[in-house]
């Protein structure tokens, strides 16, 4: 049985973190080139011919090589033990994690023949390959790395995985708001609780096929990291953490002003780290393993810039936009992006640290040439906000950040409220209020308090989509491939909490595009209507 | 899940887009597990399609109305993409674009017309981006637009398959003056689809 040998690999030896080879072979899989950095081609028929990136087999067999299925085109595992495995009648007869676009029953390949296949395009029993696959002009040298690479794919042990146990961490960093922290928590926490009771209660009954028990009888078990001290010492408590504490993903967790180095471990360990809740992710195409529900103040800062450039056109005198930010918090990566937007003279954007304590006139400082004609851009706290109250409102045009200012429960004082535009990275309240009538109503039966409810709605999220990939997975606890099958889940999910919708497809970390601009409604209450269409800029 | 059992284990020469027809399906079915290869790559249909009036964002940004990009005097060649695909996308454009080339002299004469169906993803700016990456010569445009309209797009011609990742290869071509629709479900060639479009009816 798989888990037979996964649990006695796991007894054997210290769980350690699949560390792939990166030589020629993985090189050709990944990115379609060969020895001396050469792009390895192929051909279909009479179309034109692929190379290198466009021809690597990671394209469709994907990073796990566990393959996948699309609509109907199934594209089959490849990893060694796929290929070399005796033939049988089913997959479930085979001591191997279950995919579904596995084929079992099928003749083994050998190493010349898998290579002839590749090239050729025919399998050994003379059956034509899909079109979608090339016929590969691949050396011997070459061919050997790869066939080399395929074997060594499916890692044996899966850290983390357990014939029990599923193991999972949260990252809690130093600097993470202590209300975020306690809202991300109690909702882990009690999460994993409840899927315990339930795995309990319906373990026997399921025994009835290799598929349907590992999915039934896996507990799942929380490991808090909680981080502390300077942030280049995260990577190597992390790092030691993972050590005593093997997982096979990371789940939520709270960050403050730097989340960079989390992001750095996760991608370095090949650890998947799922949907976090930081106000400012790390944004990087090259990577593969973090997932984040939006670009957070990145997108806001691209959604009040798409705003300005739309207010631009015709315009023409140049107009000043003064974005008011604090050092060392996530407003200055969102300022910087907004400046950057207007690399011309469309805007001459200035960028102003609030010095001081909250309450110290620090914002009034920072305003006190603001003109009419000029647009503020507010990237602060519900703290420095509150200071406001005592700036008389010169600006006819304020945006301002609903992530950092605390969305419609925002300290902003009544009399800015009539000029500001708040980017907003979520569903309108209406619009979400029918989806979170299941977190909420979670939260209620179970006693959890509400405290920050975007945050709770989004561990909750997080969980609910880690449950339901892993339900897709059957017993294939692989790390590349619980970010393949969330990939292509996501859009399926219909409860998406405080998001319209989510999606992710291969290259995409950031499963919500796009936001309102809202203003707010004349009264006292936290009402807000859109101010614009749902924008993705 | 059932109904892709067999499909899963045939070899990997014989997976099928979805066929538009159950009828349809079950020949399909039935060639593919007869061994014939190569002839089931794809299946050519003819459609009586009602286009909408959908607003999509074309790729030089500007808003335009898909029925009246469609009507525009001349043939036209039309499919389904965005542009993280890394699968059956690619092999669709390159099909598409070997097949502009091909049309040599002709070329004036058809509108290609790809429609994202990642609209979110696919700004504009990335859609011109994967133009370019597959040579689109004039005469090819992308389109996005709001989640809405291109799902509306992709029902006016039967290719909503509920999630982008479930997508199956198809092309739609149809002459200047026509009002039918020849549908191409599965794998064509640069070659096979030329033989497509002359085919058409009222070719000028």
């Amino acid at each position: 049985m798989w888990t037979a040998a996964l649990l006695a690999v796991l007894l054997s030896a210290p769980a350690l973190p699949h560390a792939p080879d990166t030589g020629t072979g993985e090189s050709i899989y990944r990115s379609g080139i060969g020895s001396s950095g050469v792009a390895i081609t192929g051909s279909r028929d009479s179309s034109a011919a692929v190379a290198g990136a466009d021809a690597a087999c990671a394209n469709c067999h994907r990073r796990s090589g566990l393959g996948q299925l699309e609509g109907r085109i199934s594209i089959p595992p490849i990893s060694g033990p796929y290929l070399f495995h005796p033939r049988a009648k089913e997959g479930d007869d085979l001591d191997l994690p279950f995919v579904e676009s596995m084929r079992p029953d099928r003749e083994p390949y050998t190493e010349a023949s898998l290579a002839q296949t590749i090239r050729s395009g025919v399998g050994p029993d003379g059956r034509v390959l899909s079109y979608l696959m090339p016929r590969y002009a691949i050396g011997d040298e070459d061919m050997a790395s790869l066939i080399e690479y395929l074997k060594g794919m499916t890692p044996s042990s899966v850290p983390g995985v357990t014939a029990s146990v599923l193991h999972f961490a949260t990252i809690i960093t130093p600097d993470a708001d202590p209300v975020r922290r306690r809202a991300t928590l109690s909702v882990l926490e009690q999460y994993f609780t409840d899927k315990n009771a339930f795995a309990r209660a319906a373990s026997e009954r399921l025994r009835s096929s290799h598929r349907m028990m590992f999915k039934a009888n896996r507990h799942w078990m929380l490991h808090v990291w909680e981080l502390s001290g300077a942030p280049d010492t995260w990577e190597q408590q992390l790092q030691l953490d993972l050590r005593r504490e093997p997982v096979l993903a990371v789940i939520s967790g709270a960050g403050g002003s730097n989340w960079s180095p989390v992001h750095r471990f996760c991608e370095h360990a090949s650890l998947p780290c799922l949907f976090p809740n930081v106000e400012l992710p790390v944004v990087d195409d090259r990577d593969f393993y973090s997932m984040y529900f939006s670009r957070g103040v990145l997108l806001e800062a691209d959604l009040i810039a798409h705003q300005l450039s739309a207010d631009r056109e015709g315009r023409s005198a140049a107009q000043r936009v003064v974005e008011l930010y604090r050092h060392g918090d996530v407003g200055a990566a969102a300022a910087a992006q907004l400046a950057a937007a207007f690399p011309d003279d469309a805007y001459t954007v200035l960028r102003r640290p609030v010095d001081g304590n909250p309450g110290r006139a620090g914002v009034a400082a920072a305003l006190r040439d603001v003109r009419p004609q000029d647009i503020v851009v507010l990237w602060l706290r519900p703290s420095d906000l509150t200071e406001l109250a005592r700036v008389p409102v010169r600006a006819r045009t304020v945006y301002m950040s609903a992530l950092m200012g605390g969305l419609e429960r925002t300290t902003l004082p009544q009399a800015w409220r009539p000029v500001t535009r708040m980017a907003y990275p979520f569903d309108l309240p209406a619009g979400r209020r029918i989806r979170m009538d299941y977190p909420l109503g979670w939260f209620s039966m179970r006693g959890i308090a509400v405290v920050d409810e975007q945050v709770q709605a989004d561990t909750y999220l997080a969980c609910g989509l880690l449950a339901e990939t892993l339900s897709h997975m059957s017993d294939s606890f692989i790390r590349d491939y619980l970010l393949e099958r969330l990939e292509g889940m996501l859009e399926h999910r219909v409860i998406t909490g405080y998001y319209p919708h989510l999606s992710l497809a291969p290259g995409q970390r950031f499963a919500s595009k796009g936001g309102y601009l809202v203003s707010f409604d004349g009264g006292q209450g936290p009402g807000i209507r859109a101010a614009s269409e749902w924008i993705t800029p | 899940m059932r109904g892709l059992v067999p499909l899963m284990l045939l070899p990997c020469a014989l997976a099928m887009a979805a066929p538009p027809s159950p009828s349809a399906s079950e020949h399909l079915t039935e060639v593919a597990l007869s061994g014939a290869v190569t002839s089931s790559r794809f299946t050519v249909t003819t459609m009586d399609y009602t286009v909408p009036e959908v607003q999509l964002v074309r790729d030089d940004g500007r808003r335009v109305s898909l029925p009246r990009e469609l009507d525009d005097g001349r043939a036209v060649v039309l499919n389904f993409i965005f542009t993280s695909c890394s699968s059956i996308c690619p092999l669709s454009s390159q099909t598409l674009a070997q097949f502009q080339r091909d049309l040599g002299a002709e070329r004036d004469q058809v509108h290609l017309v790809s429609i994202s169906i990642d609209p979110e993803q696919d700004t504009p700016a990335r859609l011109r981006e994967y133009a370019k990456k597959f040579g689109a010569g004039r005469g090819w445009q992308h389109y996005t637009g709001s989640l809405e309209a291109s799902l509306a797009a992709q029902r006016a011609f039967d290719a909503d398959r509920g999630a982008k990742m479930s997508h199956s290869p198809v092309i739609l071509l149809r002459g200047a003056d026509d009002r039918h629709w020849r549908r191409i479900d599965g794998f064509i060639t640069p070659d096979e689809l030329l033989g497509e479009y002359r085919k058409l009816p009222a070719r000028h």
